[in-house]
C-alpha cells in the first residue's frame, strides 16, 4: 500500500493547492456510485410524490416539497463531506463517540414522544432524529477505534473492548425504544468487526452470543415471565413468521402490506388505482411501508428498478472498501455499506413478509429528513474515501 | 511508492517492530475474501427479495388484487319491506311505513373510551336514548362488528335526525339509514292475532342463523307475524359501499342485489267482524256492570266459519296497541301499556290472548257434549226419553253412613219430566246430573265414555290453530286424578282427592269442577254441531299473496294453505238433530235461557248459555258464556259460529249472549238490510 506512518499527518495538513486537489478529486469520484445515488434520490422523490399525493387533501405535493428540501440540504452536506479528509473523523473519534452518546442521552431525557417512543429532538424549525445520524457516526468511531488497534485485532481483549464500546449506543437506542435502529447498529458493529479482520473464532463466538441474546429476549425470558420487550414489539418481531395468524391485530400491517405488494402485479395500479394506499388500508405508507405502497403503484417493474439501484450502490460500496487507502477508510466503508444493505433488506423484507416489522426507514424513499440527510452524508463519506483511495488494490494483484 | 515499501522492510532488518507505530495498510487476501463473502451475502439478500417479489407480484398478483378490491368494499344489507297482513277482503291490517333509523357502527366510533363516551353522551341528548342502552347494544354486537346497532327508529324525519345529517362529521360511526316500520291503520284491532315485530335477539339468532336470519333482522314475535315470518320477512338485498380503512364511505351506495319484499299474508279475518267482536266484548262487560257484576273485566269472542273452520274474528280484551313495539320502544311505554311482567297484573294482562290461551270452566255450554255422549253410548236411550228435572239432585254417599251429597239446580222449585231438547233449552242442571251419575255408574268395561266423546270433540287438546301458542285446557279423567293428586302434591288429602267420585262425573256433566276449556275449543265444538258433526281445524290464514297487493288490485296468490278436511266424528244425525233442536229452543222457546236475547232477531240463531263457576272457594264470580250459530233451522247451512266469554260476567244470558248477538248483527248486516227493504 501507499501510506505509511504519515497517514495522520497528511490528514491533518492537506497539501497546498486546494483547487488542483478539488479538480483531481472530481475526476476521481466514483461516477457509477454517484449516478446510483442520484438515481435513488430522484426515484425516491418520484415514489414519494405518488405515494403521498392523496394524504393531505388539497395539497398533493406537501410531502414531496418537504422531502425535496431535505434532499437539497442533504446534497449540500454530501458536497461538504466530500472535501473532508476521512482521517479527521479518526482523529476526533472520541469527540464523535461522546457527542453521539450525549445527544442520545439528551433524547431520552428531553425528546419528543411520538408513537410510544422517544426518538426526536426539537430544534426549532426541525425535528431531528439523532439515531439516524448516529448510524454514520457510530461506524466512523468504531472504524477509528479498530484501525488504531490494527495490530492487536487478533486479541480477544481488543474485540471485547470494541463490542463493549459499541453496545452503549445500541442500548441507548434500544431503550428509546427503537428496536429497528438498534438492529441496524448491531449489524454495523458486526460488519465493522468483520471487515477489520477480527479472527474467525472470535466472530463465531460473537455470533453465538448474539443468537443467545436474541433467543433469550424473544423466547426464553418471555416464557419465564420476564418481558424485556413490550408485548407489541414481541408480536411484531415474531409475527412475520405467520402473517395470517391475526389479520385484525398484531399482524394487520404485514397482511395489508403483503396484499398491497401483491396487488401491484407486474405493471402496478398507478397512483389513482392504488386502493390499499389511498384508502389507508396500508398503515404508515409514507414511512415504514413506503415500499409496499410503491410496489402497489409501480408494480414489479418499479420495485425492480429500485432494487437494482440499491444493488448498484452496494456493489460500488464493496469496490470502495477494496480501494480504500488505509484500514480506517476500509473499515468505515464496510460498516456504511453493510448498514445500508441491512436497512434495505429489513425494510423491504418486512414489507413483503420475510423480515420482522421494525421501524427502519427505506433508504432514499421513506419520508423523513434525518434519514435522507444521514444517507446522503454516508454516501459523501464513501465518495471521500474513494477519491483518496488507490485506483485499484495494488498489494493484491 | 515502491521505495517506501522497500525502505520500511529494510528497517525491519535492523530494529524490532515498534507496537506503537502503525504498520502499513495492505489489501490482504484475507480482506479480499471477506469482501467476497460480503458480496455473496448482498447477492443472496437481493436474490431473496427479488424471488419473493416475483412470487407475490407476478405469480400471485391477481389473487392479491382481488383481495385488495374486496378489502375496500363493505357489504351493506338493504332491508326488504316486510309483507303486509290483509284481512279476508284485502284490507291492510298491518302495513309498512318508511322510517329512518339512527345506527351506530361500533368499529368506527372513537377509539378512546373518553372520546367514545363523549360522543355517545352527545348523541344521547339528541335522540333521547340513554347512553346505557347504546352501550348494551354495542356490547351485544361484540363479536359482529359489521352489523350496525340501531339506536332509534322513527317514522318521521324528525328534528334530531336532521341535526345528525347536518353534523355528520362530528359523529363518526353514527349514520342515518332508511328503514321500514310496521304501521297499524286499524289501531289495536286484532292485536293478539297479528302480533308484533322486534329486532332478533341473540338467543333467537343462535337458533335461526341456519335459516338465513342475521343480526339486525326483524322477526315476528307473536301471532301471525311470528307464525308466518318466513313469508312476511322477504329477503334482504345487498349493496356495496367503498370505504377506507376507518370505514368512512368513499363513494355512493351501489346496489348489488335488490331486496325481495316480503309476501303478503291474507287472513280469514274480516276486519269489520273483528271490530264488531272487540266492541261486543266491551258491550258485554258494560251489560255485566248493569247486572251488578262489578268484577267483569275481560273476555274473548271467537267467530268461526262452520264449513271449514276459518276464523272470521278472534277477539280478546283487554288489548293493546301493537304500535308500542315500533319506533322507539321504551320500557316506559311498554310498562304503561301493561306489557311488562311487572305492570301486566294492573292492566289485567293485556298481552294474553284469552281466545286461545285463556282457560275457563265451560259451564252449561258443555251440556251438548254430555247429551251427545249419553245418546251415543245409550246411557240416554233416545232423545225423547224423559228424565225428571227437579230442584235438587242427591246421590248416596260413597262412605257408609255418610250424608247423601246434594246438588242444586238454578231454579229450586221446578219439578217436571223433560226430554233432551227441553232440558237443553231450559238448561236444567239436575237433568244432566242424572246423566252424569249414569256415566259414573257405567260398567268399567266401557271406559270413560263422556271423556272419550269430549276428547273426540277436541277438548283437552290443542286445536292446531296456525297461530300459536295455545293452551290445551284440561279434560279430567280418573287417571288424571291419580296422576295429579299424590302424597307429594297434596299431602293432607291425597288419598281422597285421587279418587274419581260421583260428584266428579255429575259436575263434569254440566262442565264444572276441573274441566278447563279455551273459547277457541268451545267454538270448534259448536262448529261441529252446526256443520253436522265434523271437527274442523281452526285457521287464520287464507293464502300468501305477492307483495304489493291492495284492495284495488288483484294480487297473484303465491301459496294457498290446504286445511285438513273436516273430520266426521261419527255422530248419529238424529242425535245431532235433537241437540240442534235443544239449542234452538234455548234461544226461541218460551223458557229458553236466551230467548230474551235472540228471540226477536230476524236470523234464526241457536246456542247455549253458560254460567261457569270459576272456583267456588274464591270470591271470583261466574264466567258468562254463550256459544251458538246461525242461521239455524233453515234450508241453508249455518254460516257463522260465535262463542263469547265475559270474565266474571255473571249469567250467560246477561253478558255473553248479548255480546254474541252484536257479532251476528254485524255478520248478517247486509242480508238484514235487504230483508228490511223487502218487508218494508
Amino acid at each position: 500500500m501507499i501510506e505509511a506512518v504519515n497517514t495522520r499527518a497528511r490528514g491533518l495538513r492537506p497539501h497546498s493547492g486546494e483547487a488542483a486537489a478539488a479538480t483531481s478529486a472530481l475526476r476521481r469520484l466514483d461516477w457509477l456510485l454517484l449516478g446510483a445515488m442520484a438515481g435513488l434520490l430522484a426515484f425516491g422523490l418520484w415514489a414519494i410524490g405518488g405515494i403521498t399525493a392523496r394524504d393531505i387533501p388539497g395539497d398533493p405535493n406537501y410531502y414531496l416539497v418537504r422531502q425535496g428540501i431535505y434532499a437539497a440540504v442533504g446534497c449540500v452536506g454530501f458536497v461538504v463531506v466530500l472535501f473532508v479528509e476521512p482521517q479527521v473523523y479518526r482523529r476526533y473519534k472520541r469527540v464523535i463517540y461522546g457527542g453521539t452518546a450525549g445527544v442520545m442521552l439528551l433524547v431520552l431525557l428531553t425528546g419528543t414522544v411520538s408513537r410510544h417512543s422517544k426518538r426526536w429532538l426539537d430544534i426549532g424549525f426541525f425535528r431531528f432524529q439523532p439515531s439516524e445520524f448516529g448510524k454514520l457516526l457510530f461506524v466512523l468511531f468504531l472504524a477509528g477505534f479498530l484501525a488504531d488497534r490494527a495490530r492487536r485485532l487478533g486479541e480477544s481483549r481488543t474485540v471485547l473492548e470494541g463490542v463493549g464500546l459499541g453496545c452503549i449506543p445500541i442500548l441507548l437506542v434500544f431503550v428509546q425504544p427503537d428496536v429497528g435502529t438498534a438492529m441496524v447498529y448491531t449489524a454495523a458493529l458486526a460488519a465493522v468487526l468483520f471487515v477489520a479482520g477480527v479472527r474467525w473464532p472470535h466472530l463465531a463466538a460473537l455470533g453465538m452470543g448474539t443468537l443467545v441474546v436474541v433467543l433469550g429476549v424473544l423466547w426464553l425470558l418471555p416464557a419465564a415471565g420476564v418481558h424485556v420487550l413490550k408485548p407489541y414489539q414481541e408480536q411484531r418481531l415474531t409475527g412475520f413468521t405467520h402473517p395470517a395468524s391475526d389479520p385484525a391485530g398484531a399482524t394487520y400491517n404485514v397482511a395489508q402490506s403483503i396484499n398491497a405488494v401483491g396487488a401491484g402485479g407486474v405493471r402496478g395500479r398507478g397512483e389513482a388505482g392504488a386502493t390499499q394506499t389511498n384508502l389507508n388500508f396500508l398503515p404508515e405508507h409514507a414511512t415504514d411501508f413506503a415500499f409496499a405502497s410503491l410496489a402497489e403503484q409501480r408494480g414489479f417493474v418499479g420495485v425492480s428498478v429500485l432494487l437494482l439501484l440499491y444493488l448498484l450502490v452496494v456493489w460500488r460500496g464493496l469496490k470502495v472498501i477494496a480501494i480504500a487507502r488505509d484500514a480506517f477508510s476500509a473499515i468505515a466503508a464496510g460498516g456504511i455499506v453493510f448498514a445500508f444493505l441491512f436497512q434495505v433488506f429489513v425494510n423491504v423484507g418486512m414489507n413483503i413478509g420475510v423480515a420482522p416489522v421494525t421501524g427502519i426507514p427505506l433508504p432514499f424513499v421513506s419520508v423523513g429528513g434525518s434519514a435522507l440527510i444521514a444517507n446522503l452524508l454516508a454516501m459523501g463519506v464513501l465518495q471521500a474515501i474513494h477519491v483518496r483511495g488507490a485506483s485499484r488494490p495494488k498489494a493484491y494483484r | 511508492m515502491a521505495s517506501t515499501r522497500t525502505g520500511r522492510s529494510g528497517s525491519d532488518r535492523f530494529l524490532p517492530p515498534d507496537p506503537r507505530v502503525e504498520g502499513p495498510y495492505r489489501f490482504t487476501p484475507q480482506l479480499a475474501l471477506r469482501i467476497g463473502i460480503f458480496g455473496a451475502v448482498a447477492l443472496g439478500v437481493f436474490g431473496v427479495l427479488f424471488f419473493r417479489l416475483w412470487a407475490l407480484q407476478v405469480l400471485s398478483g391477481p389473487q392479491y388484487l382481488r383481495a385488495a378490491l374486496d378489502n375496500q368494499v363493505r357489504s351493506v344489507r338493504v332491508e326488504a319491506p316486510r309483507g303486509q297482513i290483509l284481512d279476508s277482503k284485502g284490507r291492510a291490517l298491518v302495513t309498512n311505513l318508511a322510517g329512518t333509523a339512527v345506527e351506530l357502527h361500533p368499529a368506527d366510533l372513537p377509539n378512546t373510551w373518553a372520546a367514545r363516551l363523549h360522543e355517545l353522551r352527545r348523541l344521547s341528548r339528541i335522540v333521547h336514548v340513554p347512553v346505557n342502552q347504546m352501550l348494551r347494544g354495542i356490547k351485544a354486537r361484540g363479536s359482529d362488528p359489521v352489523t350496525p346497532v340501531v339506536v332509534r327508529e322513527d317514522v318521521k324525519r324528525t328534528a334530531p335526525i336532521n341535526y345528525l345529517y347536518e353534523h355528520a362529521d362530528e359523529f363518526p360511526g353514527v349514520s342515518v339509514a332508511d328503514t321500514f316500520l310496521r304501521g297499524y291503520p286499524y289501531g289495536s284491532l286484532g292485536a293478539h292475532v297479528l302480533g308484533y315485530v322486534n329486532e332478533i335477539s341473540a338467543a333467537q339468532l343462535k337458533q335461526l342463523q341456519r335459516k338465513g336470519y342475521s343480526a339486525g333482522d326483524k322477526i315476528g314475535e307473536a301471532g301471525v307475524e311470528a307464525s308466518y315470518d318466513s313469508y312476511l320477512r322477504g329477503h334482504a338485498g345487498l349493496a356495496q359501499l367503498r370505504v377506507d380503512s376507518l370505514g368512512h364511505p368513499r363513494g355512493p351506495l351501489q346496489t348489488k342485489s335488490p331486496g325481495v319484499p316480503g309476501e303478503s299474508i291474507k287472513l280469514t279475518i274480516d276486519a269489520d267482524l273483528q271490530s264488531a267482536a272487540e266492541r261486543a266484548i266491551r258491550y258485554g262487560i258494560n251489560l255485566a256492570f248493569q247486572h251488578r257484576q262489578w268484577q267483569a273485566d275481560g273476555g274473548a269472542i271467537v267467530a268461526l266459519d262452520p264449513r271449514d273452520g276459518a276464523i272470521r274474528a278472534m277477539a280478546s280484551y283487554p288489548t293493546y296497541y301493537p304500535r308500542v313495539y315500533t319506533g322507539r320502544v321504551t320500557t316506559k311505554r311498554l310498562a304503561a301499556a301493561g306489557l311488562l311482567p311487572t305492570t301486566a297484573p294492573q292492566r289485567n294482562f293485556p298481552a294474553l290472548d284469552r281466545s286461545s290461551n285463556g282457560v275457563y270452566p265451560a259451564g252449561s255450554t258443555f251440556k251438548p257434549v254430555t247429551a251427545l255422549a249419553a245418546l251415543e253410548t245409550h246411557i240416554l236411550p233416545s232423545p225423547s226419553t224423559e228424565i225428571p228435572c227437579t230442584g235438587s239432585y242427591s246421590v248416596p254417599s260413597q262412605f257408609a253412613g255418610g250424608a247423601p251429597q246434594v246438588f242444586h239446580n238454578v231454579d229450586p222449585f221446578i219439578n217436571e219430566l223433560m226430554t233432551l231438547p227441553t232440558a237443553l233449552g231450559v238448561s236444567c242442571d239436575t237433568w244432566f246430573y242424572e246423566l252424569g251419575n249414569r256415566f259414573y255408574n257405567a260398567p268399567p268395561s266401557e271406559g270413560h265414555p263422556l271423556q272419550a266423546w269430549a276428547a273426540k270433540f277436541g277438548f283437552g287438546r290443542k286445536t292446531g290453530v296456525d297461530v300459536g301458542p295455545e293452551q290445551s285446557g284440561l279434560l279430567p279423567t280418573p287417571e288424571w286424578r291419580k296422576r295429579t293428586f299424590t302424597a307429594k302434591t297434596d299431602p293432607g288429602n291425597w288419598q281422597i282427592d285421587n279418587q274419581w267420585k260421583p260428584g266428579d262425573s255429575i259436575q263434569l256433566a254440566i262442565g264444572q269442577k276441573d274441566l278447563l276449556v279455551t273459547p277457541l275449543q268451545m267454538a270448534r265444538f259448536y262448529t261441529l254441531i252446526a256443520n253436522g258433526g265434523k271437527l274442523v281445524r281452526p285457521h287464520l290464514v287464507q293464502d300468501v299473496e305477492e307483495a304489493g297487493g291492495g284492495p284495488h288490485s288483484v294480487p297473484r296468490v303465491v301459496h294457498t294453505f290446504t286445511q285438513p278436511a273436516a273430520q266426521s266424528v261419527g255422530l248419529d244425525p238424529t242425535y245431532l238433530a235433537a241437540v240442534q233442536d235443544g239449542l234452538y229452543q234455548a234461544t226461541h222457546s218460551q223458557n229458553g235461557t236466551a230467548t230474551g236475547v235472540f228471540g226477536n232477531f230476524p236470523v234464526p240463531i241457536a246456542g247455549k248459555t253458560g254460567t261457569a263457576q270459576k272456583d267456588p272457594s274464591t270470591n271470583q264470580k261466574d264466567q258468562s258464556w254463550w256459544c251458538g250459530y246461525g242461521p239455524a233451522v233453515s234450508t241453508e247451512p249455518p254460516q257463522l259460529v260465535v262463542c263469547a266469554l265475559i270474565e266474571n260476567g255473571g249469567f250467560g244470558a246477561d253478558a255473553a249472549a248479548p255480546a254474541a248477538l252484536q257479532v251476528f248483527k254485524q255478520f248478517f248486516k247486509n242480508s238484514l238490510s235487504s230483508t228490511t227493504r223487502m218487508t218494508g
